[in-house]
């Protein structure tokens, strides 16, 4: 075997020949490179982070009523309302972890409460995790609400949890969230519709049965698949939801 | 040559290589780190991590596959082969804390077991581009366990070095399960042209490395032709003094060495873990395996005392300044008289 110059270096030697050492020496500096030049190309490409945002550790407190179904919910009195339009806001509520907030809110249907939790926001919609212990006390009755049917729609998008999505996590959408989606809708988070127009507006949907009942296991087979939905539109204040069997959800 | 399991000690190199590993790891991990942070605001700490010790691990591993076949291309790299153990076990370190915290964030805390949600809830079993890309890592990180935890020369004794180079070859399959998990995992979430490319440049780099790699060894992978049981090495002067020629013969791969004025023929593999003898030197008296120095006596293919190690010898002869050898290994260990070299003016 034939080398440039017979240099010859075990690793316990102390000390490499010049050659030798000059090569291994330039190589670790081309790798530190390399690698660093990775790490840049690799991370600028993580276009699939959402500017949405989970306020780990806040714990705030909020008033409203509890509208329990479809899924829990906390309506707020807007305090600029003008005329009844829009004049609830609503937060969607969940427990810690990847459970729904049913069994906590329950006993509250309908009632005036005071709540501690974490918010959850990603573009105009907002969430709740409940806090850990105690998180609702009641403090009055409250006001009925009016949902208000928009007739019949197709829409296509993706099925994701909103809890991760509106900011748990991020991404909290696509492929490789699918499995943590699953778990989250499977343990009661609230499934939603996600649908862009493409030029970056992006609209959320509560899914819900013809008859406003949940669906969560019935959509696991669907969620983070692109899907076609046609339903009866409804608003329930600032929130849209879409009312349809999950039978005749099309996969696309 | 190696007393108990300590052959390969701790020394001043190795601290020196691996310093210049955890530089490497401290490096990616820092540009991945605070450029995500910067660039993706809204990103949380459990994706940067998760992605940071996804990726930083995966480079890793095109480094370890890079420097084996590189090494043989261009001898001056073989120092990296040396301590490239504790590559393989950061590597392995930084997959496992990627794959336990994507384990926590995606499936636990939630109302079904998290190692069954992982095999049930991330895809679609009879689907290509839907297969449920983590279990594949899953699989990966388990091949890779497996490595990390027979490292040691303890198991490489334990296991005899055959068994242990085919466990080790299983990188490989490990290296597949991971180009998969990527592919159907993370690119399909979104367009992500850069990474795509880095990712087939990669797989196409070892292929390459590879194939130039077997084409240079080519010449002496291809079986000598016997002639009358003896089959023809090279000319005397192509060989330098103290080094080798490697040739395979009847399934053998044997390294002829020139010293002295003498030539020995000795089985090419090292019983430490199955370097390439003939890429090494006779130094002191003594062949010397150019991965972490094991030394065999060239005439018996003995290691010096205290060691015990032996390997395979074969016999040798020189006509008319051509060297030829009997490729029948004689039993590690057996003495052959070293083929003399007449008239070739070598002291
Ligand atoms: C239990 C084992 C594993 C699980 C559960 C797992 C899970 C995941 C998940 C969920 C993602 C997507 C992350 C995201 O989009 O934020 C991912 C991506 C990735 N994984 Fe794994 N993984 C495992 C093992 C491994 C191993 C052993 C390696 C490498 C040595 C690896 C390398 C990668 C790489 C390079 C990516 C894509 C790049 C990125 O995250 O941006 N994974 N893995
Ligand atoms: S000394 Fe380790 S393989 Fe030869």
């Amino acid at each position: 075997m034939k080398q440039d110059q017979d240099e010859f270096y075990v690793g316990y030697q102390p000390k490499a020949p010049a050659g030798i050492a000059g090569a291994v020496r330039g190589t670790v500096v081309l790798l530190l490179l390399l690698g660093a030049v990775a790490a840049f190309l690799i991370v600028r490409e993580q276009k699939d982070i959402a500017a949405a945002l989970f306020e780990f550790g806040v714990v705030r407190e909020f008033e409203g009523v509890i509208a329990a179904k479809p899924y829990p919910m906390l309506r707020v009195a807007r305090p600029d309302a003008a005329g009844d339009a829009e004049a609830f806001s609503r937060y969607l509520l969940v427990a810690p972890f990847k459970f729904g907030a049913d069994p906590i809110v329950a006993p509250f249907d309908g009632k005036k409460v005071s709540l501690k939790g974490t918010l959850i926001y990603r573009d105009n919609k907002t969430m709740i995790e409940l806090a850990a212990e105690d998180a609702l006390r009641e403090i009055g009755g409250g006001v009925g609400d009016k949902p208000v049917s928009f007739g019949e729609v197709t829409l296509k998008g993706e099925i994701v949890d909103s809890k991760c999505f509106l900011g748990v996590m991020n991404p909290g959408e696509l492929k490789t969230h699918k499995a943590c989606a699953v778990r989250c809708i499977s343990g009661g988070i609230p499934p939603v519709l996600v649908v862009r127009d493409g030029e970056g507006t992006v609209k959320t949907f509560l899914l819900v049965d013809r008859n406003q009942g949940q669906v969560n296991q019935a959509v696991l087979p669907m969620v983070a698949e692109p899907v076609a939905v046609t339903g009866e539109l409804v608003r329930l204040d600032d929130w849209w939801m879409l009312k349809a069997d999950p039978e005749s959800y099309k996969l696309l | 040559m190696s007393l108990a399991y300590q052959a390969v000690g701790w020394n001043r190199q190795k601290k020196v290589y691996d310093g210049w590993l955890a530089v490497g790891i401290l490096l990616y991990l820092a540009v991945f780190m605070v450029l995500g942070a910067v660039l993706f605001p809204s990103i949380t700490a459990e994706t940067l991590l998760i992605r940071g010790f996804g990726t930083a691990s995966f480079v890793l591993l095109h480094v370890i596959l890079y420097i084996g076949p590189a090494a043989r291309l261009f001898p001056r790299l073989l120092p990296l082969l040396y301590n490239r153990r504790h590559m393989g076990v950061s590597m392995f370190v930084l997959g496992l804390a990627h794959g336990v915290l994507a384990l926590i964030q995606y499936h636990v805390g939630g109302d079904q077991f998290p190692l069954v949600s992982l095999l049930t809830s991330n895809g679609d079993y009879a689907s290509v581009v839907n297969f449920p890309f983590q279990l594949l890592g899953f699989l990966a990180l388990g091949i890779l366990f497996l490595m990390a935890a027979t490292s040691h020369d303890f198991w490489l004794a334990n296991l005899t070095a055959p068994v242990w180079k085919a466990l080790h070859m299983l990188v490989y399959v490990a290296y597949a399960l991971l180009v998969a998990h990527v592919a159907l995992g993370y690119l399909q979430n979104h367009a992500a042209p850069v990474t795509t490319a880095l990712l087939g440049l990669g797989v196409l780099g070892l292929f390459g490395l590879h194939a130039a790699a077997a084409l240079r060894e080519g010449a002496t992978d291809k079986e000598a032709e016997a002639d009358n049981g003896w089959v023809y090495v090279a000319r005397v002067d192509e060989i330098l003094e103290n080094r080798a020629r490697m040739i395979c013969a009847a399934g053998e791969r044997i390294a002829v060495f020139k010293y002295e004025g003498k030539v020995s023929a000795v089985s090419n593999v090292c019983q430490h873990q199955n370097g390439p003898l003939g890429e090494g030197k006779i130094v002191d008296g003594c062949i010397t395996c150019p991965w972490h120095g094991y030394q065999y006596r060239p005439k018996d293919g003995a290691s010096p005392p205290p060691f015990t190690e032996k390997i395979p010898t074969f016999r040798a002869k020189v006509t008319e300044g051509k060297i030829y050898v009997d490729p029948k290994p004689l039993p590690p260990g057996t003495e052959v008289e070293p083929a003399l070299i007449q008239g070739e003016g070598v002291a």
